[in-house]
């Protein structure tokens, strides 16, 4: 309502200004939906000094009301699958999805198992996928670096190739960290 | 390991009076079938002498002839394996329960820590636990259908159609 | 009664700030606290032991892996003893003892990253960060022995796939001297710092005979007098070459949990040192066939949370007729939510991460509610002298 009385010069410093302040400080926040623990903790240690995402203004928030982006880490047990929607639909509009280790891809090594509904990504738009068993923490942070990369352009990621080799690649479409460091 | 045969002994002096048949599949294990309608003696037996700690229930199912199309199944039964440690000294006590009987009495009254064993045997065996207070669903989904019990061999998962495919 | 009528229900979870993993909370408060106490578990069930089934003996030795992301180790080790076991094979005495240096190392991991979430619950983040960042020093070495930072997968069944050079245990002993000396840190830190010392003693106190009585395993129920250790009452792998001391300690409360966890890394520290010395000679593998003997055993090893209990049947075949796995952290459930009653709300946290709860362990299989009946309850009256005492 507001902003259509806005003048459309404002308009667009407005915009300007919020997604600079998007990119710039990430907040996320994580849920386990059936996870091993290993990549929870892989992304528990993104916070610790030796690699403390924060200087990047990535911070890991409490609550989904707070958050930007949702880290989500393993197979979608049947208990998990309504919290894990009702996380999501919590949290404020606009808001993305990464998918962090094997079992977020694709049920992984749990595959067939009986409680296991499937990949996140038969629940949630997963914008990008960090595979590794679990990833490495340098893996979670380019996964978000990728996601800040292509809204930066002002779009979701685009659909999915494969980047390059290595157990800890990222699935991605954008290029890596080098310009986040503000 | 002198400790170790010691302790075994000691529990199959306790055990002799409710034991069907007494083996030792290794030399540290003792194992000891019951009669269900022994379980509380045995337990509380066990229970009296100080004898180790309860670690864990297991619940084995053993179906009947395997499936074949359009007949019905012979009977299988359900194994309740009842571990107890002390030390090294690992001593079962394991009672065979068909289908169309599968109920037993709860331990916890002796031992509290059975309570989570009991109901999980319940949950995942569908093994009737008679006095056991706790209800409804422990591990399982709010939503999971009632009267499946996943560890049932004939349980294989919502895709596939149950019947038939045995030995999977 | 009257404490069903005024009960005042505080949900947590299960997607919550504090623990990094789901379960649902219930807390019942009459003011700041707690009354009863209950737990829906169950958001991390993937129904393992069912898959299991349908595996094969050596891509179990995976997904078992794949039970906890902090004790994947203990959990192939004691999988993996089993079915050599059931197979009649001899490991090498080399496979086994890299095996234990894994599974200690493995231990001193998952007690520093215990210290620091234990540390953060108690609001007292500094600790947590120098605590992570010191494990990273044992998670960079688990990483050049195997390759991998969490799930190394150095068992094989009848061996290990990695070798210990004398490169490697040269960097070892290197890492392992910083950790020490960071842990006599720690240890001052928790001994000595005022705030942590009154969030920390006299929380939560639990009698040997009452650990006993509810089942507590582990680094909790050593911390309450009871000598339990698996390495010790019945050693596996190399365990009865070089021995380890059960630490213990008498005063049963949160304090107690934190020191026997540090002696316990002081300790692993020293045995890892030890077979380093004296590793001993030989070959990495040996064959196992690919059908294993019909046949039941019992396989137990004490992983870094208490006893991890592995009950395998064969039938004979290429897959595993039963894999049953009783995990630690599910003994240790009753503990907490009985010794939660009485309890301020504030130190709930504390208490529940003092027994270092694994939901991806316990939640393959159970969850546990506890009712307000039982010898737990409090009458109005004994609550409402609580608070005056309390408050006086």
């Amino acid at each position: 309502m507001v902003q259509q009385t806005l003048n459309s010069s404002w308009q667009n410093v407005l915009t300007k200004v919020t997604a600079w302040a998007r990119i710039n400080s990430p907040w996320a926040i994580h849920f386990n939906s059936g996870s091993c623990n290993g990549c929870d903790i892989q992304i528990l240690a993104t916070l610790t000094p030796r690699y403390d995402v924060e200087r990047f203004g990535i911070k890991l928030q409490g609550s989904p009301r707070h958050a930007d982006v949702l880290l989500c880490t393993g197979p979608v047990t049947m208990q998990a699958r309504d919290a894990l929607l009702r996380t999501y639909e919590q949290m404020p509009e606009p808001k993305f999805v990464i998918a962090v280790g094997s079992c977020g891809l694709s049920g992984g090594v749990f595959h067939g198992c009986y409680n296991i509904v499937g990949g996140i990504n038969e629940l949630l738009p997963v914008d990008v996928f960090v595979p590794g068993c679990p990833p490495r923490p340098e893996g979670i942070i380019y996964g978000v670096a990728v996601l800040l990369e292509a809204l930066k352009a002002g779009k979701r990621p685009e659909p999915i190739q494969w980047s390059g080799s290595g157990l800890d690649g990222v699935l991605h479409s954008g290029s890596g960290l080098e310009d986040h460091h503000g | 390991m002198a400790s170790t045969i010691g302790s075994l002994g000691a529990a199959e002096a306790v055990l002799k009076p409710f034991a069907k048949a007494i083996n030792r599949p290794q030399p540290e294990r003792l194992e000891v079938s019951i009669h269900p309608d022994d379980l509380l003696a045995a337990v509380r037996a066990l229970v009296d002498e100080s004898w180790g700690y309860l670690s864990a229930i297991v619940g084995l199912d053993r179906p009947g002839q395997p499936v074949t199309q359009g007949e019905s199944q012979a009977e299988g039964a359900i194994d309740v394996l009842y571990l107890f440690c002390s030390g090294a000294a690992v001593v079962t006590l394991r009672i065979t329960l068909p289908y169309s009987q599968a109920a037993i009495p709860t331990i916890s009254g002796i031992t509290p820590t059975a309570m989570l064993y009991e109901w999980e045997l319940r949950e995942m065996l569908g093994v009737e636990v008679i006095g056991l207070r706790v209800t409804g669903h422990l591990i399982l989904a709010d939503d999971w259908p009632v009267g499946v019990y996943p560890l049932r061999k004939s349980f294989t998962g919502f895709n596939q159609p149950v019947a038939g495919a045995e030995g999977a | 009664m009257a404490a069903d009528t005024n009960k005042f229900v505080i949900p947590i979870g299960p997607q919550h700030p504090a623990l990094k993993e789901p379960a649902n909370f219930e807390f019942w408060v009459d003011g700041e606290i707690v009354t009863g106490a209950s737990v829906r578990l169950g958001y991390v069930h993937r129904g393992i032991e069912k898959g299991a089934e349908a595996r094969t003996w050596t891509q179990n030795l995976y997904l078992m892996e794949r039970i906890c992301g902090i004790c994947s180790h203990v959990h192939a080790t004691a999988y993996t003893l089993g079915v050599e076991k059931l197979a009649g094979v001899k490991v090498p005495q080399r496979a086994n003892a890299i095996r234990q240096l894994m599974a200690e190392l493995e231990r001193i991991h998952s007690h520093m990253l215990w210290l620091g979430v234990a540390a953060h619950e108690g609001g007292f983040d500094t600790l947590f960060m120098y605590s992570w960042r010191d494990r990273e020093t044992v998670m960079d070495l688990l990483e050049k022995i195997s390759g991998n930072k969490v799930h190394y997968s150095a068992n094989l069944l009848g061996g290990v796939k990695f070798d210990i050079t004398s490169e490697l245990a040269a960097e070892i002993h290197k890492g392992l001297d910083f950790l020490e000396e960071r842990n006599h840190f720690y240890m001052k830190v928790v001994t000595t710092d005022e705030t942590f010392i009154g969030r920390t003693q006299d929380i939560g106190t639990m009698t040997t005979e009452k650990a006993e009585f509810l089942g507590a395993i582990g680094p909790t129920a050593r911390a309450s007098g009871v000598a339990r250790d698996i390495r010790v009452d019945a050693p596996y792998l190399i365990y009865d070459q070089f021995p380890v001391k059960v630490m213990t300690h008498t005063s049963g409360d949160l304090h107690g949990r934190f020191i026997v966890r540090i002696n316990e890394t002081f300790e692993s520290i020293r045995i890892i040192r030890e077979i380093l010395d004296h590793m001993p000679q030989g070959e990495l593998t040996t064959r196992v066939p690919r059908r294993i003997p019909a046949g039941e055993v019992v396989s137990r090893v004490e992983a870094p949370r208490g006893e991890l209990l592995y009950f395998i049947a064969s039938n004979g075949s290429e897959k595993p007729e039963r894999v049953k796995v009783r995990t630690p952290s599910l003994c240790n459930w009753s503990t907490v939510l009985s010794l939660a009653i009485g309890l301020k709300l504030a130190d709930m946290p504390m208490l529940l991460s003092g027994i270092d709860p694994c939901f991806s362990c316990n939640d393959r299989s159970i969850s546990l509610k506890r009712g307000q009946q039982g010898p737990q309850v409090w009458s109005w009256e004994k609550l409402r002298q609580y608070g005056i005492e309390y408050y006086r």
